[in-house]
């Protein structure tokens, strides 16, 4: 059955811009479908914010320029000018952008350096967005020197100044705004029906749909889709189901099972297209005991068990039975998308001998007979927890589970809601969790998990020389990618975690479309760019929206 | 009162000689007896020998079929019928206990106990079970078994009690109830010796019915992620586990709602012959 | 009558207290809250997580809060969805038509066709026809909802493709489409959960209806009637089964619970936007505010169809209220 797989997916590389000069091609309607309400449509707002929230809020929102088709973090080239037309660098710490000219809220007004002071203010105060604030740490200073003229200074020189500057925040309308508190502003009925910027704005907004028609007077081109229907729908057979039977456009993450890509494939008006995610799925070992935090884990805080765990799973086939050829396991804490994980060698293998080695040399044995090891009494068991949510997660785990088994480890499984699972790693309540993190584009997200003083670092990992490690890779301004290396070395040393997928996402798309670019920093935000074939518009595309 | 038969053996018979009743019976029993059986000649229904080769169809060496994970299905099917009915007897049990006990104090002492045990149970009536479980369910990370049973038994007493009060109400007045009190018999004795007994009809027919619904209630709860952890098998659980290959690996799903719909079809022949052997009248 | 009626209605809106009592009290005993689900999508430090809780009031004593809930929801107020961040009773009313819509469909069908064929099966009883029928009602009652519904989704929306798969309407459909084109979108979305959810209780009516019309055929008056030559239709449905509904339309307050119930499972795989999927949301994500509303919404609702099958009765039945 998995022979016939991910045959048909196409790799669509970057696609030319579309000039405004470009006849207007024949409109067109897509109809998408995702498992989330989004709940605030305004960027910069919500003190929280999710992934169904990012990628309605990319339809609505422009920002001062995007991350090029091959997402490099780095440098000031490669970045598409949006709202800003050009930069310019004064100095090692100070860059200049002028926006557009043409650029319009959806009201009618122009977007002025004002906009892009005023969001910053929002998204520099600590109280106000604490996750933004933390991203924007190394920006000093934001002023405008003319209406279209904004110059931003920084803490210290870095290779990741302008993306710094340009991918967080998503400049909000200040004319709307201003005259509210913080607080009245995040309550305001802006959040849910905000005016933008960008290619879309909003036409209804309720259970089932959100639906989106273009803006005829959008300054970067005339969108070729003209008007999107955003579904909701929760359960994921059910999207698969409105997607095969033709009243989908396109949908992400068909995969799991693998068995999704060959009917999808079957399904001659769509196609496949993979592209790579930024998401990294890892078996996280508490360091610490998790009815004391004070005191390390009785199991896992020895390196050779958690190394011995790794040596135990065949990660590979698990990945591949499970995501399929194009997904790999990840060398380190780091996703496909990120350009250090290009450069990695190739993550290890199963080994049950080493894996058995290992244990008995830390005094791991079977006195009993029972197939669980003992060490002093305690048998070798962990609880394993895994967000009910995940399909890919909950099917490996049964895996890994079965693996552990093998070498004398128990794993009692909890399968729980996502809401508990988060509840529990928060508060370091774990054996092992199952985690997927969503990263950043930049390697520097890294620091968050897996540095001793990190925000996220549940499992109390902590290794002084990975820390030091990280921070130089940071700052440098040359050799960064062997500093990163060493660091991913000493990480799968320590083995705090086993690294266990670095997934491709599956989409798929109408055949009818051209020019399609999904992005994996935010899967819907060309669809601007999107046309549809000539020839081959069917009714939804011809009939006005409401 | 009818001379409804009050033996086991004879309640056994007065089914057996019903036909619905007799395939109830026959169809539980082949249940029963594979989920009994069923560990020593089929293969382990946690192994995957082999999960890059999984969803296999059925054939000599998986009748049934393999699920995604390549574990053998009639094994799990037959495994899943020890968790299904253990789950379902013991939680009704359970639930029937508790509500007959609530039925019987509320009714015979009556008064301010009464009221306020009725009120509590007609707000816990207005909820229904499924949220009270989905509640419940959510404060275990891993649920163990027995926690299990007992969150789907304490949620399932309610009807019961009103049951048992309702014909605790209709005898509390009759002559032999007095003839007792009035030979000095203390309360426990007239609940359990005179009461109780006279309930136990109804009572029945609602523990059968009872478990039907609890088979069903695992499924969904499983079916929603909220069951028995893995990799223990139960049906809901399969189901919940399949059936996103539903179509490309049907047998997976299906043999396990067929068990479902088997067991439950089959209890409740039971119970509606059980009812008719009570009640002659029809 | 007014007396007993006035009762009966205050017991009711005792009962309802006590399920939001009952209801609080679960809700804020089961651990995870809904801030903490942040960690999933990407890394959240626990000091944000702290910070948010205080923002959103969840820090506050059980007590304060529930007095909180109760003096704003006695004003109508039933606070603001943290997952959804807009007003509980918006969300509610946006989805009470979707719920409303599918449960009276399935009551409608309920008290025809399973007051229909329950009446069919009692006169025919023990014959081939009511046997065959009670093997078909039975098989239904057993079948679990959610696998029926999974592969009633895949026949007629993936393979046959001759109804949509989900939702509740077109979403391409223009708002200003003719009410006749409208009303059919509606009709073919609605068909398959209807089905669905129906086939359980509608098997379950019927076998409540054949019981009470055996009854009522063997009452004296109607044999009398039939013996009296007036046609047998005529003693079925003029004199029998006036008496065997009775009992069974007062089952209507207990059909509420087992629709919602139902409803979880049937709009998850449909993706009908109704009540029930709403609340799987709420309780996945502990969303407090959307989870009381909803229950406190559901639970209305029965206790107030348990009132009206009372009231029902009590007009039908005069010696009830002097009970």
């Amino acid at each position: 059955m998995r022979r016939m797989l991910l045959t048909a997916v196409v790799l669509l590389a970057g696609v030319a811009a579309c000039t405004p000069e470009a006849p207007a091609p024949a409109p067109g309607t897509a109809v998408l479908a995702v498992g989330e309400r989004a709940t605030s449509l305004a960027p910069v707002l919500p003190a929280t914010r999710r992934t169904a929230d990012q990628e309605a809020a990319d339809l609505l929102f422009l920002r001062l320029a995007g991350l090029g088709a091959d997402h490099r973090t780095t440098g000031d080239d490669g970045f598409e000018p949006q709202l800003a037309r050009s930069w310019s660098r004064r100095d090692s710490i100070t860059l200049a952008f002028e926006l557009d000219p043409r650029a319009r809220w959806h009201d009618g007004a122009p977007v002025t350096a004002h906009d892009v002071v005023f969001t910053f203010g929002l998204a520099r105060d600590s109280i106000f967005s604490s996750t933004l604030s933390g991203l924007l740490r190394h920006i000093r200073s934001v002023t405008a020197e003319s209406d279209h003229l904004v110059v931003i200074g920084f803490d210290q020189p870095y290779a990741e100044q302008l993306y710094d500057a340009v991918f967080h925040v998503q400049p909000l309308p200040a004319h709307l705004l201003e005259q509210m508190s913080p607080e009245e502003m995040r309550t305001s009925p802006f959040v849910q029906a905000p005016v933008g910027n960008g290619p879309y704005h909003i036409v209804a907004d309720n259970a089932e749909t959100l639906e989106l028609a273009a803006s005829d007077s959008f300054f970067l081109g005339r969108p070729g889709i003209r008007r999107v229907v955003i579904r909701v729908v929760p359960d994921p057979d059910a999207r698969l189901n409105l997607l095969l039977s033709g009243e989908l456009d396109a949908l992400g993450a068909v995969i799991p099972p693998l068995e999704n890509a060959a009917r999808i494939s079957d399904a001659h008006a769509l196609r496949l297209i993979q592209v790579p995610s930024n998401t990294v799925g890892y078996l996280l070992f508490n360091q610490r005991d998790p009815t004391n935090l004070a005191r390390p884990h009785p199991i896992l805080s020895d390196s050779s068990v958690r190394r011995a765990l790794v040596l135990a799973l065949d990660r590979a086939s698990m990945v591949r039975a499970v995501l399929g050829s194009s997904a790999q396991v990840p060398y380190g804490p780091v996703s496909k998308q990120l350009w250090i994980g290009n450069r990695s060698p190739e993550a290890r293998g199963q080994d049950l001998a080493a894996a058995r080695t290992l244990l008995a040399s830390a005094g791991w044995r079977d006195s009993d007979g029972d197939g669980t090891l003992e060490k002093g009494g305690r048998p070798l068991r962990l609880s394993l927890m895994v967000p009910t949510q995940s399909a890919t997660r909950r099917q490996m785990a049964l895996q890994i589970q079965e693996q552990l088994r093998q070498v004398g480890a128990a794993i009692d499984l909890a399968v729980i809601e996502g809401s508990v699972t988060g509840e529990r790693r928060n508060k370091g309540q774990f054996d092992i969790d199952f985690s997927s993190a969503t990263q950043d584009p930049t390697p520097a997200g890294l620091t968050q998990s897996w540095t001793c003083r990190g925000g996220s670092n549940v499992a109390h990992y902590c290794d002084p020389a990975v820390d030091s490690l990280i921070e130089r890779a940071i700052l440098a301004s040359r050799g960064a990618d062997t500093l990163w290396q060493s660091a991913l070395r000493r990480i799968e040393r320590d083995a705090p975690a086993a690294f266990m997928y670095a997934p491709t996402t599956v989409y798929a798309v109408s055949s009818r479309f051209d020019h399609v670019d999904i992005r994996p920093e935010s899967a819907w935000i060309t669809l601007w760019r999107w046309t549809v074939k000539p020839g081959e518009a069917i009714a939804r595309d011809r009939t006005p929206g409401s | 009162m009818t001379e409804s038969p009050r033996h086991g053996t004879s309640l056994l018979a007065a089914v057996w000689r019903r036909a619905p009743g007799r395939a109830g019976l026959i169809a539980l029993a082949v249940v029963v007896a594979a989920a009994v059986a069923s560990p020593a000649f089929l293969p382990s229904p946690i192994e995957q020998p082999d999960i890059e080769h999984a969803s296999q169809p059925p054939s000599a060496a998986h009748p049934l079929g393999t699920d995604q994970l390549s574990r053998d299905v009639l094994s799990r099917v037959a495994n899943g019928g020890r968790v299904s009915l253990a789950v379902a007897a013991i939680a009704v049990t359970l639930s029937i206990t508790i509500g007959a006990l609530v039925g019987l104090g509320a009714g015979y002492w009556g008064g301010a106990a009464d009221a306020v045990a009725m009120r509590i149970v007609d707000a816990a009536l207005a909820i229904p079970r499924l949220f009270l479980l989905l509640l419940l369910l959510a404060m275990w990370e891993a649920i163990p078994p027995a926690a299990f049973v007992l969150v789907v038994g304490v949620t399932g007493w309610f009807g019961t009690s009103r049951l048992v009060r309702a014909e605790v109400l209709r005898l509390r007045e009759s002559d032999y109830v007095a003839a007792a009190h009035g030979l000095g018999a203390r309360a426990g004795r007239v609940m359990f010796r005179h009461l109780l007994p006279n309930a136990l009809g109804p009572l029945l027919v609602a523990a059968t019915l009872g478990v039907g619904e609890v088979i069903l209630l695992e499924a969904g709860l499983s079916f929603l992620g909220l069951g028995l952890r893995p990799p223990r098998p139960s049906w809901g659980g399969m189901i919940f586990e399949g059936r996103a290959t539903l179509v490309t690996a049907p047998w997976a799903t299906m043999f396990p709602a067929i068990a479902i719909t088997v067991t439950v079809l089959a209890v409740n022949l039971i119970g509606d012959a059980l009812r008719d052997a009570l009640d002659p009248h029809r | 009558m007014s007396r007993w009626l006035i009762r009966r209605a205050g017991e009711a809106v005792l009962t309802l207290g006590v399920a939001v009592c009952l209801l609080f009290v679960l809700m804020r005993v089961a651990p995870g809250d809904p801030l903490s689900r942040l960690g999933d999508d990407r890394p959240v430090s626990p000091r944000e997580v702290a910070t948010l809780r205080a923002r959103y009031g969840i820090d506050q004593p059980m007590l304060t809060q529930f007095g909180q809930f109760a003096g704003a929801a006695v004003r109508g107020d039933l606070g603001t969805s943290i997952e959804y961040s807009r007003p509980v009773a918006r969300l509610i009313a946006e989805r009470l038509p979707a719920t409303l819509l599918l449960g009276a469909t399935v009551l409608l069908l309920n008290f025809t066709l399973g007051l229909w064929l329950g009446v069919r099966q009692a006169v025919r009883q023990g014959r081939l026809a009511d046997r065959a029928l009670e093997f078909v009602s039975l098989t239904a009652y057993a079948i679990p909802s959610f696998a029926l519904a999974l592969v009633l989704a895949w026949l007629f929306a993936t393979h046959w493709r001759v109804l949509p798969p989900g939702g509740m309407h077109d979403v391409l459909l223009s708002p200003n489409a003719r009410f006749a084109a409208r009303a059919t979108d509606l009709l073919r979305h609605l068909l398959l959960p209807a089905f669905t959810l129906s086939l359980v209780s509608v098997a379950a009516t019927m076998r409540y209806q054949r019981a009470a019309m055996i009854d009522a055929l063997a009452l004296p008056f109607v044999q009398t009637a039939r013996a009296k030559g007036i046609t047998e239709r005529r003693a079925v449905w003029h004199h029998a089964w006036r008496n065997a509904l009775f009992p069974v339309v007062t089952l209507f307050g207990l059909w509420l619970p087992i629709l919602v119930t139902g409803s979880v499972f049937v709009e998850q795989v449909f993706a009908w936007p109704g009540l029930g999927s709403l609340a799987a949301v709420a309780v996945a994500s502990r969303d407090y505010p959307l989870l009381m509303g909803t229950a406190l919404l559901v639970s209305t609702l029965v206790i107030a169809g348990g009132l009206l099958a009372d009231v029902l009765y009590a007009v039908l039945d005069p010696r009830v209220r002097h009970a």
